[in-house]
C-alpha cells in the first residue's frame, strides 16, 4: 500500500515534469502554417522539427553561432583546464610559498556575481579593441572557467603520493616532467570532468556575450538565441522552439553520456 | 672582531641559501603565474575598478567623475531597488523551497523503488538545458496566447487563464516555476548521491525500533542526509541570488521593470542607461549580498554539523 502510494506520487512528478518537455518538442515539430490551427497538445501531421531548426538557423545565422561557441567552448574550456592544472600543481606539488593565499585569490573570481566584472571589460574592450572579437570571448571564457577547475584540480592533486614527486626529483626530473608525466597523466579522469563541466558552462553562457559582442558572427549560441527570441518570437514560434532544442544538443549529448557513469553508481548501491 | 667576523661568516652563508630558495621559488612560480595573470587581468583589476567606478558618475566616455557615496545613497532611495530586492527575495525563497523542496521528495520517494530512474528521468532532462533554452520554451508555455493558457481554456478552465509573465508578483512566480522545472534535477541528483551515503545500519535500527514512514524519515533519514542538505541549499542560495539569464530571455525584467533582480536592474541600469558609474554600485551592493548571505549561511550550517 506504501509502496503503491509512493510509486503514485513519483508518477505524478514525472508527468508534471514530462507533459512540458512533450508540449515544447511537438510545437517545435509542429509546420508554421500547422501552428495557429492546432492545439497545444495535439501531434502536429508532419514532423516538421528539421525544417524549422533551419528556419531558425537561418533567422539568426545560428550557424556561425554554433562555430565560434564550439571555438569558446573548447578552446576556453581547455586552455582554462591547463593553466588550472599548472596553477595547482604549483600550490601542492610543488608547495610554492603562500601557497594557500594564490590558491584563494585564484578562487575568489567564483565568489561573487559576474555584474562585478562586466562595466570595466566592456570599457575596456571597447578601448583595446577586443570588443566584439573572437579572441575577448575566448580570453574572458578563459579566464573565468579558471577559478573552479584550480578549485577541482588543488583537491585532486593533494591525493596524489608524495612519494612519486619525490623519487622522480631524485632521479634528475624537472618539474615541468614532474606534472606531465606524473601529474597529468594520474587526473586524466579530473581533467576531462573539468573540461566538460567548462565547455557546458561556456556553451551555456549568455551574459559575457550579451555584454562583449554584437555581430552574428561573434556573439555565443545562446546569445543568438535570446535574439531570435526577442525578433521571431511572435511570428514564427514554432521555429523559436526548434532554435532552443538544436542549441541544446551538444550539453544534451554530455549529459546522457554521463548519466550512464551516474547510473552505474546508483545501479550500484541501490540492490 | 672574531665572533663579529664570524657572525659575517653566517649571515652570508644565509643569504646564498636564501637566494637560492628563492630562485627556486621564481622557477616554481612560472607554474602558477599564467592562470594568476589571466585571472588578475580580466577578474580581479575589473573587480576593483568597478568598486571604484561605484564611487563615480560615469557616461562612457571621457573620464569618471568622482562623486564619493553618492551613488550609494541615490540607490537607497531608488524605488526601483525595493522593487528589485524583493523580487530576488522570492526567488530566493522560491528556490529553497521548490528545486530544493522537491528535489528531496523525488529522491526520497524513488530511491530503492522499482523503476526509479525512469520516475527520475524526467525531472534529470531539463538540468540539460541552459538558463536562455529554458526561458524560450517557458515563454511558450506561459506567454498570454501560451500553451497554459490554450490548454486550460480548451478543458474548460477559462477562469484559471492568466497574463502570467504582465503583472507583478505573478511574473516573477511563474518564472520561479519554470527556473525550478529545470533546477529541480540538480537537487535530485545532489540528494541521491547523498542517500546512497547514508549508513543502512541506524535506519535498519531505527526501523526494528518501529520507526516508518514519515517519523523514519523525519527522524532518522533527513538528520544523516544533512552534510548533502547543506550543500544543495548553500548552491540554491547563491545561484537565485545571481539570477538572470531566465528572467532576460522571458521579460528582460519588465513590464515596467515589474519584474527585475538586482543581477537584472544593474544590467539594465549600465548598458541600457548606460549609466556606468550607478550600475557598479549595484553591483557592488549585489557582491556585498552573496557574500554575506553564503558568509552567514555556511558558518550557521557548519557550526551546528
Amino acid at each position: 500500500m506504501r509502496r503503491a502510494l509512493r510509486h503514485g506520487i513519483a508518477l505524478a512528478f514525472a508527468v508534471l515534469w514530462a507533459f512540458p518537455l512533450y508540449l515544447v518538442v511537438i510545437n517545435a515539430a509542429t509546420p508554421a502554417e500547422e501552428y495557429a490551427e492546432k492545439p497545444f497538445w495535439a501531434l502536429p501531421s508532419s514532423f516538421g522539427l528539421w525544417e524549422n531548426a533551419v528556419t531558425a538557423w537561418q533567422a539568426a545565422e545560428l550557424g556561425q553561432s554554433v562555430g565560434s561557441t564550439l571555438l569558446y567552448a573548447v578552446g576556453g574550456g581547455g586552455a582554462a583546464v591547463l593553466l588550472a592544472a599548472s596553477a595547482a600543481f604549483a600550490i601542492i606539488g610543488l608547495r610554492i610559498r603562500y601557497g594557500f593565499a594564490w590558491f584563494m585569490l585564484l578562487y575568489a573570481g567564483t565568489i561573487f556575481p559576474f555584474q562585478m566584472y562586466l562595466a570595466p571589460l566592456f570599457n575596456a574592450y571597447s578601448k583595446v579593441g577586443l570588443y566584439d572579437t573572437r579572441v575577448g570571448l575566448l580570453l574572458i571564457y578563459t579566464a573565468i572557467t579558471i577559478p573552479f577547475a584550480v578549485f577541482v584540480l588543488r583537491n585532486h592533486f593533494s591525493g596524489i603520493p608524495r612519494e612519486l614527486l619525490e623519487s622522480a626529483r631524485i632521479d634528475g626530473a624537472a618539474s615541468w616532467t614532474v606534472l606531465s608525466r606524473i601529474y597529468l597523466p594520474l587526473s586524466t579522469n579530473a581533467l576531462a570532468a573539468v573540461f566538460v563541466f567548462q565547455f557546458t558552462f561556456i556553451w551555456n553562457d549568455l551574459l559575457f556575450g550579451l555584454t562583449l559582442s554584437r555581430s552574428a558572427e561573434v556573439r555565443p549560441i545562446m546569445t543568438a538565441l535570446a535574439v531570435l527570441q526577442g525578433q521571431y518570437a511572435s511570428t514564427s514560434l514554432p521555429a523559436v522552439l526548434a532554435g532552443a532544442l538544436v542549441a541544446s544538443i551538444p550539453t544534451f549529448v554530455l549529459f546522457l553520456a554521463l548519466q550512464k557513469l551516474f547510473v552505474q553508481a546508483i545501479a550500484g548501491v541501490e540492490k | 672582531m672574531a665572533k663579529i667576523h664570524q657572525g659575517e661568516d653566517t649571515t652570508s652563508a644565509k643569504q646564498k641559501r636564501t637566494l637560492g630558495k628563492l630562485l627556486s621559488g621564481l622557477d616554481s612560480q612560472r607554474f602558477l603565474w599564467p592562470a594568476v595573470a589571466f585571472v588578475g587581468v580580466f577578474l580581479i583589476l575589473p573587480f576593483l575598478w568597478t568598486v571604484y567606478l561605484s564611487m563615480t558618475e560615469y557616461g562612457g566616455l571621457g573620464e569618471p567623475n568622482f562623486v564619493g557615496f553618492a551613488n550609494y545613497s541615490r540607490l537607497v532611495q531608488d524605488p526601483i531597488l525595493i522593487r528589485s530586492l524583493v523580487n530576488t527575495l522570492l526567488w530566493v525563497i522560491g528556490s529553497l523551497v521548490l528545486p530544493v523542496g522537491v528535489g528531496l521528495l523525488v529522491a526520497v520517494l524513488t530511491f530503492n523503488l522499482a523503476g526509479g530512474f525512469f520516475y527520475r528521468l524526467p525531472v534529470l532532462l531539463p538540468y540539460a538545458l541552459s538558463g536562455a533554452a529554458v526561458g524560450v520554451l517557458w515563454s511558450f508555455m506561459l506567454e498570454s496566447e501560451g500553451a497554459i493558457n490554450g490548454i486550460l481554456a480548451a478543458v474548460g478552465l477559462e477562469t484559471l487563464t492568466r497574463d502570467w509573465l504582465l503583472a507583478a508578483p505573478l511574473n516573477t512566480l511563474s518564472m520561479i516555476l519554470a527556473s525550478s522545472w529545470q533546477a529541480t534535477g540538480v537537487s535530485l541528483v545532489l540528494f541521491l548521491v547523498g542517500l546512497q551515503a547514508i549508513p543502512r545500519e541506524p535506519i535498519e535500527a531505527a526501523r526494528v525500533d518501529g520507526a516508518q514512514g514519515w517519523a523514519l524519515f523525519w527522524n532518522i533519514t533527513l538528520p544523516l542526509l544533512r552534510p548533502m542538505t547543506i550543500v544543495v541549499i548553500g548552491l540554491a542560495l547563491v545561484n537565485s541570488l545571481k539570477v538572470f539569464d531566465i528572467i532576460w530571455v522571458m521579460t528582460q525584467g519588465g513590464p515596467s521593470r515589474s519584474s527585475e533582480t538586482l543581477a537584472v536592474t544593474m544590467y539594465r541600469q549600465t548598458f541600457l542607461l548606460f549609466e556606468y558609474g550607478y550600475g557598479s554600485a549595484i553591483a557592488v551592493l549585489l557582491s556585498v549580498i552573496v557574500v554575506l548571505a553564503s558568509w552567514l549561511y555556511l558558518r550557521r550550517a557548519l557550526r551546528s554539523v
